[in-house]
């Protein structure tokens, strides 16, 4: 194509060119949309599991949970805890002659701690009286 | 024309040339119309737009001309031609159009043609009345001497080429538009995609701090295996208060609590009513809760499973 076709195509070259600018434009924007589109589902997705994760593992697993759980020996009168075993990250507790109210405090203290409680016994053992036996992690 | 001269007058009767180099041409007025006009018009565009019409009496309208239009002195300066026969003449004397930079027209040369000048054994140019004109030799005089006319040294400036002569399919107004109105859309185009591009930004930047502090949580197994092992530690531990309290609402001071025990899969509780009635309440309220009863007696036994 030699200088003077140029010339004479000039006007359509130039709409030409413009045409371009704007379908590269457009695509441009089309891939940006494509890219939000795949990309937007999996960011929030990650964001929520780590999110998730690192609220799980400090509810389910957060430090100094050892000594919120250390706080169930003195709930009642040391005379009523029988057995105290706290070892790592695991306690196993029994309790006697608990009261009625003494039994709800101690449950409700209990099931307030971010801790898996693997096995809980209560029996009554006399008209208002309880023993109790639970084994519990974090 | 001398190898250095790089103009030419162009006439019908010029004899065959060879180039090597390119050329610009000085039109003679065999291949142009030239009207005067003095006109309340301030831009070359503007009196282009009226060209065709002022040639509207002179030129054959079966055929296509192209114009040219600049100021001279006070006045518009018209010239009309058509390309395809210039471009037709040049290749019959052995001008190839791509070695014509540039198209001059002889009106140019007013002031440099008041003398006469022999263009050709049967042709000279000269300005009459403000207008080169071509006259036949034979109606001067055979004395007359003629102007030796370098029209290397001329000072030519009003030129056209080739290319812009021909006719585009766009006109110029239209490609303006045209041309404008695409790259409106393609910078609308550009600023949408940005935008969509930056309404993830801000998550992208929340994921790579995130990931920042936890780099291991990058991958997705790690982070499904961790999810798996606390996951269900949060729905059983809550499903294990939620029937804590709802065994807890069974009792009151005629219900009391005989047994609790939580395992692996069940929560199982012992409730002994005073009354048949007590026990009948305790029953419905259990069912109420979705709590699994039996009756033994006075004894209502409740069970969940985890």
């Amino acid at each position: 194509m030699n200088l003077m076709t140029l010339q004479r195509y000039k006007n359509e070259l130039i709409v030409l060119l413009a045409l371009l600018f704007a379908l590269s434009a457009f695509f441009y924007k089309l891939s940006q949309n494509s890219y939000v589109k795949e990309n937007r589902t999996e960011i929030s997705k990650k964001i929520s599991e780590i999110n998730t994760i690192l609220t799980l593992k400090e509810q389910w697993g957060g430090k100094g949970l050892g000594s919120k759980v250390a706080t169930l020996k003195t709930v009642v009168k040391s005379s009523k805890v029988q057995s105290f075993n706290k070892k790592s990250k695991k306690l196993i507790a029994s309790y006697k002659e608990l009261t009625g109210s003494e039994l709800t405090k101690l449950t409700n203290k209990l099931i307030n701690l971010p801790v898996q409680i693997t096995n809980l016994n209560v029996q009554q053992r006399s008209k208002n009286k309880y023993t109790m036996e639970f084994t519990c992690k974090w | 024309m001398d190898k250095n001269n790089k103009r030419l007058f162009i006439h019908r009767d010029m004899k065959p040339v060879t180039l090597e180099n390119s050329v610009e041409i000085i039109l003679t007025p065999q291949f142009y119309t030239f009207i005067r006009e003095t006109l309340e018009i301030r831009f070359a565009y503007q009196a282009k737009q009226i060209a065709a019409s002022l040639f509207d009496d002179y030129l054959d309208h079966a055929t296509e001309y192209q114009y040219h239009v600049n100021k001279c002195q006070d006045q518009w300066c018209f010239f009309a031609y058509n390309i395809e026969e210039i471009d037709q003449f040049l290749e019959s004397v052995g001008i190839e159009k791509h070695r014509v930079s540039k198209i001059y027209f002889a009106q140019e040369l007013e002031s440099a043609l008041a003398e006469p000048v022999l263009l050709s054994e049967q042709n000279i140019l000269q300005t009459i009345d403000g207008t080169v004109t071509l006259i036949p030799r034979q109606l001067m005089e055979n004395d007359m001497e003629f102007n030796q006319l370098n029209i290397a040294n001329e000072k030519l400036s009003s030129g056209i080429t080739m290319g812009a002569s021909l006719n585009s399919f766009i006109s110029l107004k239209e490609t303006i538009l045209l041309s404008s109105l695409l790259c409106i859309l393609g910078a609308i185009f550009i600023v949408e995609g940005t935008r969509i591009k930056s309404s993830v930004a801000n998550d992208e930047a929340l994921v790579s701090e995130l990931l920042k502090k936890h780099p291991r949580y990058d991958d997705s197994d790690f982070r499904m295996t961790l999810l798996n092992k606390y996951q269900p530690i949060k729905k059983h531990e809550i499903s294990k208060r939620q029937t804590i309290k709802e065994i807890s609402k069974l009792l009151s001071t005629k219900s009391q609590l005989i047994n609790l025990t939580i395992d692996k899969k069940n929560i199982k509780a012992t409730i002994k009513a005073s009354d048949s009635n007590v026990a009948k309440q305790v029953t419905r309220n259990a069912n109420a809760k979705k709590l699994k009863n039996s009756n033994s007696g006075l004894d209502v036994k409740v069970e969940k499973r985890i």
